[in-house]
């Protein structure tokens, strides 16, 4: 599969992940719940739509609040997790559905931000 | 003859002074001519990006990063260590943190990398959300300024793009400290032969690309400054300067 850091990772919400099957792309949400296995948890966008993540070991520790997902989209429209990443807000709290509007724009002037 | 030529010559010297936000991807994708690099004909030097770091190595002058914006493979960063001072400048940031790097481009054997002079931890993620819009933003109005070179240049205040060169506040290229849009509407009413001075209409009649707005934002702010002053009513103005 490769390494899927070494490639363009296109910023997506839950509504995009139809388009994007196969793609490598990168998931910013909040951790709405968490299976008891630990390979499956549920994240919302800022619309509130839910995306499910999979993993291919357990996690290893807590997660909560908001998190970026690296990974591909399979078939069944989740998103299988090859890294993820904890953002703070220790200052301050993350404001998801300004981060969704932002990836209105950067979807509507791909000429302006483009990946790869 | 029109002074085009030497102002846009101007503005693309003046537009490289400036700190461009970018995505790894565009720098990855601008060319190089000489010395100069160009993002679709949009000339950049100066740049900030801002990534998670993958990577960090430290070396005796210098420390080199692997930053990762996910537009493109992680961006090497380096960022030259100050030998003489003991420790402080020379921290190491952690990879799994989230920078704002602010940096020359580079290209070396057709890699491309980035010299920083400052490398930020981002303590408010939202910062990241910003960064997002002002790149979209700054690119749009530089490629939108490039395509009207031909007429006077146009405030840069809402480029997002932050001055370098420490002229202190994105402002508008000047010329007697006004932009373009005021000086034409200065002259008109200075060359305005009649008593009661230039009305706002006849204003608009001869500025045909401005709109009633802009005149009148124009003449609010002329009259501010003194350049000049109401005559029979609000819609009239005569030049503070005599002909």
């Amino acid at each position: 599969m490769g390494d899927v850091h070494e490639v363009p990772r296109r910023r997506i919400a839950t509504a995009h992940l139809a388009q994007y099957i196969g793609q490598p792309v990168c998931f910013v949400g909040r951790v709405e719940k968490i299976h008891p296995t630990g390979k499956l948890f549920v994240l919302s966008d800022g619309e509130g739509k839910h995306t499910t993540v999979e993993l291919s070991e357990p996690l290893d520790e807590e997660i909560s609040g908001v998190l970026e997902v690296v990974g591909r989209v399979t078939n069944q429209a989740t998103i299988m997790c090859m890294s993820y990443v904890q953002f703070r807000e220790d200052k301050s709290p993350f404001d998801l559905e300004l981060y969704n509007e932002a990836l209105k724009i950067i979807h509507e002037f791909p000429e302006y931000f483009p990946f790869g | 003859g029109s002074p085009a030529g030497t102002q846009a010559e101007k503005k693309q010297r003046i537009r490289s002074q400036n700190i461009v936000p970018c995505t790894v991807s565009q720098l990855l994708a601008a060319e190089q001519v000489d010395e100069t690099f160009r993002i679709c004909d949009v000339e950049i030097s100066q740049v900030t990006i801002m990534g998670i770091i993958r990577h960090a190595e430290k070396a005796p002058t210098n420390i080199l990063y692997k930053v990762d914006d996910m537009t493109a493979a992680p961006m090497d960063v380096r960022q030259w260590v100050d030998t003489d001072e003991a420790g402080g400048e020379n921290v190491v940031v952690p990879p799994g943190t989230y920078v704002k790097v602010a940096g020359h481009l580079r290209s070396f054997q057709n890699k491309k990398s980035l010299v920083a002079f400052k490398i930020m931890p981002l303590e408010n993620m939202n910062e990241f959300t910003t960064h997002i819009l002002e790149i979209v933003n700054a690119h749009m109005i530089l490629r939108k300024n490039l395509m009207s070179a031909s007429r006077v240049p146009q405030s840069f205040s809402s480029a997002g793009i932050s001055d370098a060169g420490g002229y202190g506040g994105g402002g508008s290229l000047p010329v007697n400290g006004l932009t373009a849009h005021q000086s034409q509407v200065l002259n008109l009413i200075k060359n305005c032969p009649v008593p009661e001075g230039m009305s706002l209409q006849e204003l608009k009649l001869q500025l045909h690309n401005m709109t009633m707005l802009t005149i009148k934002q124009a003449v609010e702010f002329l009259s501010s400054e003194g350049h000049i002053y109401s005559t029979v009513d609000d819609d009239h103005y005569k030049s503070t300067d005599a002909e």
